[in-house]
């Protein structure tokens, strides 16, 4: 029987016997991320010549934190709520060489964790934040959360949500992130390229993902996957018509000099 | 032709697999896993042309299409 190729950097079986199949929710868009992301690092891995050591995964709490230590063969942690991000600096300022990955929710980047996120930007560390974003409080039992959509109803809004939904790629944007982009998990090659990208990025890679919580928007995975594909539009194509969708692409590619960098200069100086 | 193995342990049955293959080489089937969820099974391989979307979509890491070497 032929296996998963990307099963070969995941641990199958822990101290307490197996791991796999994993704790998501049937169709979770976690997991999916969690598969476009090996596939971006094992093309890394075979074409740059990056070793598997120099990757680090840090996430915080939530469901998408799950994907770093439970599952992951790489040097990974999982910390603490909202401060994924701290830890993932501490790491970066250690060696500062290090592949940094930081997987986190919604709720675990700009709820709790915003400050962190803002001011991590503004450093532009050279770390590469997944943001699988769902639109609601998926681990606590669906409750509304800053990115919900305007109307949605969840476990706590059921007449719908009155409030504004963040804008988590124009937040990256001004607090001065190098690579700002948005997809969806129903966009699997183009998220492939843009976590290579990212992680080739020297600075602050910020990539939202769109993602399906099939059990608490009470939908099948399969047409929540449809409706992002119907309900999105380039923003190469959109100019000015296809305001009512979400815009996905890269909004933000430029060169800014990185914090570590610029520390050591300050190093050599004492040399 | 290419051939598609499913792992069933891993299998959550979402079917996410079956829409995303162009082909529609791949469909549901009457199979059902221990835990109760349908399993996905090959349909139409004449269909497959080897994009491994199917692959790369699964949130379990439980389906593999195995590319058969073309014949020189």
């Amino acid at each position: 029987m032929t296996r998963h190729p990307m099963l070969k950097y995941l641990k199958e079986k822990g101290p307490a016997g197996p791991r796999m199949p994993t704790i998501m929710c049937p169709g979770c868009g976690a997991g999916q991320v969690l598969n476009y992301t090996l596939h971006a690092v094992d093309e890394i891995i075979h074409n740059d010549g990056t070793r598997k050591e120099d990757f680090v995964f840090i996430s915080g709490v939530g469901c998408s934190a799950r994907l770093t230590s439970h599952y992951l063969n790489f040097d990974s942690g999982w910390t603490i709520h909202g401060r994924s991000l701290p830890i993932a600096t501490g790491a970066l300022l250690a060696n500062p060489s290090l592949k940094i990955v930081v997987f986190t929710g919604d709720g675990d980047a700009m709820a709790i964790g915003g400050n962190h996120f803002i001011h991590t930007c503004r450093r532009n560390l050279d770390v590469t934040i997944l943001c699988i974003n769902n639109g609601l409080y998926g681990m606590t039992g669906g409750q509304v959360a800053p990115t919900t959509p305007t109307g949605t109803a969840t476990a706590t809004t059921p007449y719908g949500n009155m409030e504004e939904a963040f804008d988590l790629c124009k937040m990256a944007e001004t607090s001065g992130a190098s690579y700002v982009a948005r997809w969806t998990t129903a966009h699997p090659r183009q998220t492939i390229k843009s976590i290579k990208k990212g992680i080739g990025k020297k600075g602050t890679a910020f990539i939202e993902i769109l993602s399906q919580c099939p059990i608490h928007m009470k939908t099948p995975p399969v047409e929540m996957l449809r409706d992002f594909k119907a309900n999105t539009v380039s923003i190469n194509k959109s100019r000015g018509h296809g305001e009512d969708k979400i815009l996905i692409g890269e909004f933000c590619h430029m060169e800014r000099p990185e914090w570590t960098e610029k520390y050591q200069k300050i190093l050599e100086q004492f040399d | 032709m290419n051939r598609l193995s499913i792992n069933p342990d891993y299998c959550k049955g979402c079917l996410i697999c079956v829409d995303a293959c162009p082909g529609k080489a791949i469909g549901a089937s009457d199979r059902v896993n221990p835990k109760g969820y349908t399993l996905p099974a090959e349909r139409d391989m004449q269909q497959c042309n080897g994009c491994k979307l199917c692959e790369i979509v699964c949130p379990d890491f439980a389906i593999a299409v195995e590319i058969e070497e073309e014949k020189s």
